[in-house]
């Protein structure tokens, strides 16, 4: 079966940086994948290249059969890739309805089935009670699942977390990674990425990718990333590789 | 505010608006004009900046083609109203190219354009033969006879009900939800599958329509028109004041603030005499400061407790932009 | 071919002037990220305040700009303190309203307290003229110009080797990591933009000698700021520089070839075209 999304040799230089170096990776429908790395290892910066906010300088990126190498967001978006962002983005002035109405109204010009769509997936999510709120008002936890409610309202076939658990407490946290555990059930397939919370990647990914410095230095299951010598080095430091031997 | 009670609050606004035709008060009819007017462009402008949050200063470009083309037109014989459908329609075309330009570019950038674009058409209208120049060229009227003020004004309130329509519409549809994504975070935007250049675009296009539209039938009223008082950035402004005052991102702000600001500059005109750019610089300095949801935004916050969304979310913070995006 | 480096001349030696103005305005718009819509209207003050000077004082523009610099300086101060700076935190769009309404309230007290009718002051210099082989130099433009070669040397040195210019350019960099490095960013903004006022004002006094004095003088030159600076590349005060000479030259070469009156249009078309095609300017670099 054809991978879903697939990364090939994807760099990306910012001025004198390089943020992204010769980076592939692939991933299949149904998966969940994350990409870890200790911080500015460029997980961000992959994540705007396929989600459209950023090109590649070298490489290509391709996505159901469609090279989204040069598409602009809006477009990765129709095509089923949808995302949150590592710094929360509410629409402040809008509800928490609202908020989530914006992602449906990709699939209807109705204001009204939107309405309904948007609590539905509400619901789904146990947010019933602060719909009608401002998302300006939320905490931290609320807006972090509003923002993954607004990517599923736009029915993606595969949705970006970028950094979706950092800044809760491990409950939170938790109790976040169980629902998007369960996400390819719907049909979405996942990719995440986070800079430590273990945890929760253990606890739910398929494979892992890890980057550091902007190159992917391991790849594969949690169990055998996790001890691999160069990820430990990358993460603590060389005096800890001893770890894995 | 929905359904029914909407419907009745227009009928009742409109009744309301007629009761100026009763006079025959030549002056009177002026002013009422001039509000409605104002109205209208201030409606007209909120679609832009109220629901879009771009800040546009340089709607007098369209007011300004659309008295022009109406002149212009008219002097090379095309029948009236068929000049005015040619001045309005040219006006929104050439809005859908400035809009192409312009919202390529963010924040200061974009402002400054809009101004620049209204700044180079007073120039040219300026010096160019064709629009005659710093003289000016008469406008024709529209309407002719006694009732010419009743007319004009009748037709001013025809264009603000049916800008304030338009805003109703927009306020309640898919497009209007759009916009204020786009208005409170375009990346936000965007990643939901919207193009916000296009958007922001048909938001430009609907406005300067109305704007343009507004402006023919001033020139009309007027009779004659010189690149200073069709043209110049205190009508582009003027537009953002009245809704900015009233309340930009509310549907009766524009309406409000058109009221009280045209309606004030009448009555103190003697009063203060030249002073309105004091006035206008005093209030906009005061609504930043103090006021910066606008009057209506200011009610609608006090009625719902805050629990509600603020009329002007522009108020609130925004993060340093890049000059151009995609 | 001697009209063409007349004009390139003549061109320049405003142009020092120019950037004057616009490197205020970088300045403010580097610190702040605030587009100072009033810049114009400072400049006029200061022109104001020079011919005050010279009209009642008999004090020569060529001197009067310095206290009218200093002037503008604290004025400026003043008004960041009661209008800018509790509208730091707000979006673009309402400061930039600022700053409009605080033109149109200068200009307007500015008539109340001066009158709309034009003044002059009438300087010998003005009438001299220098010759170099085929070119004439006019001998006012040639003071102004090393006045404001001068000021412009030493707003590079300062924004370079003092702490207080270093802080500037710290916080025009990143304005949120500033303050880790010890910089009072408010009072850095507060400094930076009274500064970019005052330049205004030494620019205005030194036109005083060549132009009409009336309320809105200055108006044109907010948009001449703004091309500067879009030219120059947002915030950058070496391009604002180079900005403000490359206006000079082109302004004064539509009008030997055009006409006087296109060479406003100039301004807006040298504008459109840059936002166009390099909206990060010649020296600029997209800020992310």
């Amino acid at each position: 079966m054809n991978p879903l999304l697939e990364v090939k040799n994807v760099s990306k230089r910012f001025g004198g940086l390089r943020a992204v170096k010769d980076v592939s990776l692939a991933m299949h429908a149904g998966e969940i994948l994350f990409v870890i790395g200790p911080n500015g290892a460029g997980k961000t910066t992959v994540f705007n290249l396929i989600s459209g906010f950023l090109h590649p300088d070298e490489g290509s990126i391709t996505f159901n059969g469609h090279d989204i190498t040069r598409m602009p967001p809006h477009d990765a978006a129709w095509l089923g890739i949808g995302r949150t962002f590592q710094i929360v983005k509410p629409l402040p002035s809008l509800t928490v309805l609202q908020n989530v109405m914006l992602g449906a109204f990709m699939h209807t010009g109705n204001v009204r089935r939107a309405e309904e769509e948007a609590g539905r997936i509400l619901e789904f999510l146990q947010m019933s009670q602060v719909k009608d709120f401002l998302a300006r008002g939320l905490p931290l936890a609320s807006l972090k699942r509003l923002e993954i409610a607004r990517a599923l309202a736009t029915k993606p076939k595969l949705i970006l977390l970028d950094e979706v658990v950092s800044g809760l407490t491990t409950a939170e946290a938790l109790a976040l990674a169980a629902l998007v555990k369960r996400l390819p059930e719907w049909g979405v397939s996942v990719v995440g990425g986070v800079e430590h919370v273990m945890q929760v990647v253990m606890k739910i990914a398929d494979r892992i990718v890890v980057l550091d410095y902007g190159a992917k230095i391991a790849e594969g299951k949690p169990e055998e990333v996790v001890r691999n010598p160069a990820v430990i080095e990358a993460y603590l430091g060389p005096r800890y590789k001893e770890i894995a031997r | 505010m929905s359904g029914w009670k909407f419907w009745v609050l227009l009928a009742a606004g409109c009744a309301v608006s007629c009761l100026p035709l009763l006079s025959s008060n030549n002056y009177l009819l002026q002013v009422f004009f001039r509000i409605a007017l104002f109205a209208a462009l201030g409606l007209a402008w909120n679609l832009v900046g109220g629901y879009a949050g771009q800040l546009s200063l340089g709607h007098a470009a369209f007011f300004g083609m659309g008295a022009y083309g109406l002149a212009i037109f008219a002097a090379h014989h095309v029948p009236m109203w068929i000049s005015l459908f040619l001045a309005v329609l040219i006006s929104t075309l050439v809005g859908g190219v400035i809009g192409k330009i312009v919202f390529r570019l963010r924040g200061p950038y974009f402002a400054l354009a809009t101004i620049a674009f209204a700044e180079v058409l007073r120039l040219g209208a300026a010096n160019l033969d064709i629009t005659g120049g710093a003289i000016g060229l008469s406008t024709p009227s529209l309407f002719t006879g006694e009732s010419f003020w009743k007319l004009f004004y009748l037709s001013a309130v025809i264009l603000a009900v049916l800008s304030f329509l338009t805003n109703y519409w927009t306020s309640r549809s898919r497009f209007g939800y759009y916009l204020m994504a786009i208005r409170e975070d375009e990346d936000t935007a965007s990643a939901v599958g919207i193009d916000t250049a296009n958007y922001k675009l048909r938001s430009l296009i609907l406005s300067a329509f109305l704007t343009s539209l507004a402006g023919a039938f001033y020139g009309s009223a007027f009779q004659f028109i010189v690149p200073d008082s069709v043209l110049t950035i205190d009508i582009s402004v003027q537009m953002a004041i009245i809704a900015m005052l009233g309340g930009a991102g509310t549907l009766l702000g524009p309406v409000v603030g058109a009221i009280l600001l045209t309606g004030a500059s009448e009555i103190f005109k003697n009063h203060f005499g030249e002073r309105h750019l004091l006035i206008y610089g005093g209030l906009i300095v005061v609504v930043v400061l103090f006021l910066p949801e606008g009057i209506m935004g200011g009610v609608q916050q006090l009625l719902r407790h805050g629990r509600r969304p603020p009329a002007n979310p522009l108020a609130m913070k925004a993060e340093a932009q890049g000059v151009v995006r995609q | 071919m001697t009209t063409f480096f007349q004009a390139c001349l003549d061109g320049l030696l405003i142009g020092a002037l120019y950037a004057l103005i616009g490197m205020g305005l970088a300045l403010i718009f580097g610190v702040m990220r605030i587009v100072n819509f009033a810049h114009g209207a400072f400049l006029m003050l200061g022109m104001y305040a020079t011919f005050l000077l010279f009209d009642r004082f008999n004090i020569n523009p060529y001197y009067g700009f310095v206290p009218a610099g200093i002037l503008l300086f604290v004025f400026g101060y003043v008004v960041y303190k009661l209008l800018i700076q509790p509208i730091r935190e707000r979006s673009e769009f309402m400061q930039i309203l600022m700053t409009i309404g605080i033109d149109l309230i200068l200009i307007d007290l500015a008539q109340l307290t001066f009158g709309a009718d034009y003044h002059q002051a009438n300087i010998d210099l003005v009438n001299r003229t220098l010759h170099a082989g085929r070119f004439t130099i006019n001998a006012a433009s040639l003071l102004s110009f090393g006045i404001a070669a001068a000021f412009i040397i030493g707003l590079q040195m300062f924004v370079m080797h003092s702490r207080p210019g270093q802080a500037s350019r710290a916080t025009t960099q990143n304005r949120d990591v500033a303050p880790l490095m010890g910089i009072n960013v408010v009072r850095i903004q507060g400094l930076s933009f009274a500064l970019g006022i005052a330049f205004a004002g030494i620019a205005g006094g030194l036109l005083l000698p060549a132009l009409y004095l009336f309320p809105s003088v200055g108006e044109d030159y907010t948009l001449k700021a703004f091309v500067i600076v879009v030219l120059g590349g947002m915030g950058s005060i070496e391009g604002a520089a180079i900005g403000g000479l490359v206006l000079g030259v082109a302004e004064s070469i539509t009008s030997t070839y055009i006409g006087n009156q296109w060479a406003l249009a100039i301004d807006f078309v040298l504008f459109l075209l840059v936002l166009s095609l390099k909206p990060s300017g010649i020296f600029g670099r997209q800020r992310a």
